[in-house]
């Protein structure tokens, strides 16, 4: 209780400090209030707490991640409406949850179950050349089910192979390096900016130019997790550890096939929400999407009811289809999708006045060449949302007035550009747990099956190690 | 220290069967926390609480435990599992930071010291000799004298035989790595004979071979039939890094390595085999080197180093007989008793 009391002081501290601060809000060059940078304090906040918590009091945090959650989001929305009003808080609350979270956690959602009804049974052992085929395999699945779809779909075989292993992290975190993220880098389904991409204009198939860099990361990251995994596999092996490999021959057998026809259905509802807007019949005479008018410019549109529709119908037949067998060796529990659900929330939120931000100064940050929309949007899209952040750099790309390139609805941009500004989104979502959806999943899951993840920071420091020395080579080969 | 030790087995046990329990209520298929022997887990658990600076690492697994007991559906296995996951915890935070400090002993070490044979063969346990030798140091000759001197088994090639009959794998696609028996040609330096497969044979490969390496799978059958073999009956096996999956599995034995200088080897090599002194240098250098990286693949440890063998010997000095009488002498002087059952 004592500890409860502390937080709710220290946020009120904060909350004083945003009001204080509320007052130095410039106005944007188009006379829209920019909110001060201090409005990000929360978002701060809020990662703090993800990457220390878990740390310094596990338990504790396990049990209080909601009023945690609750509790930043208010020090960003009080300070707010006293800032902006009402009016405009609830308007950018409400389109940032009903536009931007609701379909991002149903659609992990509609995964999440999907892929816990198919469970892969043999005894494939975990070995070096095994997870690399694995990693491989994953992806190039990554950007023809999405990068969550990807993987929801592998992770559990992965850990059931690697099961007799004790050094096993590496591998969930070369996991999400590439099957959560660069993997999603080659078709608009891949990862959500390329579909945002795809709305306004991209070609759909474009994104396939971005084969050989794709090839080129992945080649370097399963060369040296090859390596890593091989010195990990040879420890384990010294230490006395080995699969059960008793019986003679592999017999490999996946329950719940058919939930791939759900998979599928999701991956359509992904696609119909990118083109449904742009047909005719779902556009009012303004041009804007028709849908649930909520409040002021927030609108649920019909193709993201649609799209919510397919997922959740997915989700449940899935559910009703699949023996709750498989499930159960599947170790499939509530604990990874609650715990995503409850701090997406508070990221979404609170990171509003972040977006905001660069919204507003995108266009007037000087980025004018393809190695610094790279680092740009990829440093962004390691802590923001990768979507509206391509969005900003790809409105900032248009508007320099190039006339050789892609034609988007944006403005024409080069080629080099857009690549650089799609490898930036897609790619450095890897660079934290919370960059990219399916991250946080994997780690949660992981986390529930044996294997001892690294902290916040922790797989921080492996992405320094080893995603930035490759996004380093990626700038000097493609984009200078 | 005694007392200590027994508090800590307990606990480790105790740590080692409530991550059974909670993976056996969770019905997963995923794997639990501790995948490793039972005996050999318990004893790393209870190392590791009497060393401070690992003390992280036992607490992280507890943690890892206490994740997949909060998934447990039933709330009263939850409850109850939990219950001892925080009995367990306490016990562990009041362990004395002062556990390891009393004595300078290394029980690790110790276990396989020979000084401490006499302990080490308990009643009913199989009297196993592990030897490793270098090629031309008559190390194989001096294995099988012994078991024709001590009347028990002995199991070079054989285990490898036994293996590709589990494996149902064919003796002339595979080769026996560790064996001698193979190696006379300096030229041959490869494990695996290299021949173009068609993709249904890569497919039955992969198949027969779990996914792994057909080193890999060989040696991990080889692990599996060892035990087994040291759980029904006497044998001396030669090489095949039985001294360290014996030491895994908690398995009573002798490890001894012989060897001798490498002039006394290419002379006896060049005897032996027919060979000139270049073709019998070369031949030991490679045979030696791929040994080496063999043992240290499997075990991570230095091949031929004294610290991981009971006893190491120049059979230059001893000779053949003298070797054999050697390790005789010092099987007799330990208080192994033969089991009843014993053929």
């Amino acid at each position: 209780m004592k500890k409860l009391s502390a937080l709710a002081a220290a946020l009120l501290g904060v909350l004083a400090f945003s009001v204080t601060a509320m007052a130095e809000s410039p106005a944007g060059e188009t006379g829209t209030a920019v909110p001060s940078l201090l409005y990000c304090i929360p978002f701060a906040g809020i990662l703090l707490c993800i990457a220390l918590f878990p740390l310094v009091k596990p338990t504790w945090w396990e049990e209080h991640q909601a009023p945690v959650v609750l509790a930043w989001s208010l020090a960003f929305i009080v300070p707010f409406v006293m800032g902006f009003g009402a009016h405009h808080t609830a308007e950018v609350v409400l389109e940032c949850i009903i536009n931007d979270y609701l379909t991002f956690i149903v659609l992990l959602f509609g995964l999440f179950c999907v892929a816990g009804n198919i469970t892969l049974e043999g005894d494939l052992a975990g070995s070096p050349r095994i997870n690399v085929g694995l990693l491989l395999f994953g992806t190039l699945l990554s950007s023809w089910v999405g990068t969550t779809g990807a993987s929801m779909l592998m992770v559990r075989p992965i850990i059931k192979m690697n099961s007799w292993r004790k050094r096993k992290r590496h591998i969930m975190i070369f996991f999400i390096f590439l099957i959560s993220n660069i993997g999603g880098c080659l078709t608009p389904i891949g990862d959500p900016p390329l579909l945002m991409g795809f709305m306004r204009g991209v070609p759909f198939f474009w994104s396939l130019r971005l084969l050989p860099i794709l090839a080129f990361n992945a080649a370097v990251l399963l060369f040296v997790f090859y390596h890593l995994d091989m010195r990990a596999y040879r420890k384990d092996i010294a230490e006395g550890r080995k699969p059960d490999i008793s019986k003679p021959g592999t017999e490999i057998r996946i329950a719940g096939l058919h939930n791939l026809i759900f998979l599928a259905a999701i991956v359509v509802a992904v696609l119909l929400s990118g083109t449904l807007p742009s047909l005719p019949l779902f556009r009012n005479a303004d041009g804007t999407v028709r849908g649930i008018h909520i409040l002021g410019e927030v609108t649920l549109t019909w193709p993201a009811v649609i799209e919510i529709v397919i997922i959740l119908a997915s989700a449940w037949l899935s559910f009703r289809t699949t023996s709750a067998k498989v499930r159960t060796e599947n170790h499939f529990t509530w604990g990874a999708i609650k715990e995503v659900a409850i701090l997406f929330i508070g990221i979404f939120i609170t990171m509003q006045p972040a977006l905001m931000i660069l919204k507003a100064n995108g266009a007037s940050l000087g980025l004018d060449s393809p190695y610094q929309m790279f680092w740009a949007t990829g440093a962004l899209s390691s802590f923001l949302d990768n979507t509206p952040t391509y969005l900003v750099f790809l409105t900032t790309a248009g508007s320099l007035g190039f006339t050789e390139g892609i034609a988007t609805a944006l403005g024409t941009v080069p080629a080099k550009m857009l690549v650089a500004i799609s490898c930036g989104a897609v790619f450095m979502g890897a660079n934290t747990y919370i960059g990219n959806a399916p991250n946080f999943m994997v780690k949660s899951i992981s986390d529930e099956n044996g294997v001892r993840m690294p902290s916040f920071f922790g797989y921080i420091l492996w992405s320094l190690g080893f995603l930035i020395p490759v996004f380093i080579l990626d700038t000097l080969i493609f984009f200078l | 220290m005694k007392q200590h030790r027994e508090e800590r087995i307990a606990l480790a046990t105790r740590i080692y069967e409530l991550d059974g329990e909670v993976y056996r209520c969770l019905g997963s298929n995923l794997g639990r926390v501790f995948t490793g022997k039972r005996d050999a887990t318990i004893e790393e658990l209870a190392r590791l609480m009497c060393s401070s600076e690992k003390s992280h690492y036992l607490r992280s697994e507890l943690a890892l435990i206490s994740n997949m007991a909060r998934t447990i559906q039933d709330k009263p296995t939850r409850a109850r599992l939990m219950r001892e996951y925080d009995s367990i915890l306490q016990e562990v935070e009041s362990l004395p930071t002062s556990f390891g400090r009393v004595d300078i002993l290394d029980e690790q070490m110790a276990s396989l010291n020979a000084a401490s044979l006499s302990d080490r063969f308990g009643k009913g346990d199989h009297l196993v000799i592990c030897i490793g030798r270098t090629y031309g140091s008559a190390g194989t000759d001096i294995g099988f004298a012994l078991a024709d001197a001590l009347h028990i088994n002995y199991y070079d090639t054989e285990i490898f035989t036994e293996v590709l009959e589990r494996l149902e794998a064919e003796q002339d696609h595979v080769t026996d790595f560790v064996s001698f028996s193979h190696e006379k040609n300096p030229n041959v330096t490869g494990d695996i004979h290299d021949r173009k497969m068609t993709l249904k044979q890569r497919i039955r490969e992969f198949s027969r071979y779990h996914g792994l390496s057909k080193r890999d799978a060989i040696f991990f059958n080889e692990s599996d039939l060892l035990c087994e073999k040291a759980r029904t009956e006497d044998f001396i096996i030669m090489g095949r890094c039985g001294d360290r999956i014996l030491s895994h599995n908690g398995i009573p034995h002798l490890s001894v390595f012989i060897t001798a200088p490498f002039e006394k080897r290419v002379q006896r090599i060049m005897a032996t085999d027919d060979l000139t002194e270049k073709q019998a240098r070369k031949l030991l250098k490679t045979l030696d080197r791929r040994h080496g990286s063999y043992y240290n693949f499997y075990t991570g440890r230095r091949w031929g180093d004294p610290n991981s063998y009971d006893l190491c010997i120049n059979s230059a000095s001893y000779g053949i007989e003298g070797s054999v009488e050697l390790i005789k002498r010092m099987v007799d002087r330990q208080s192994y008793k033969k089991p009843a059952s014993n053929k």
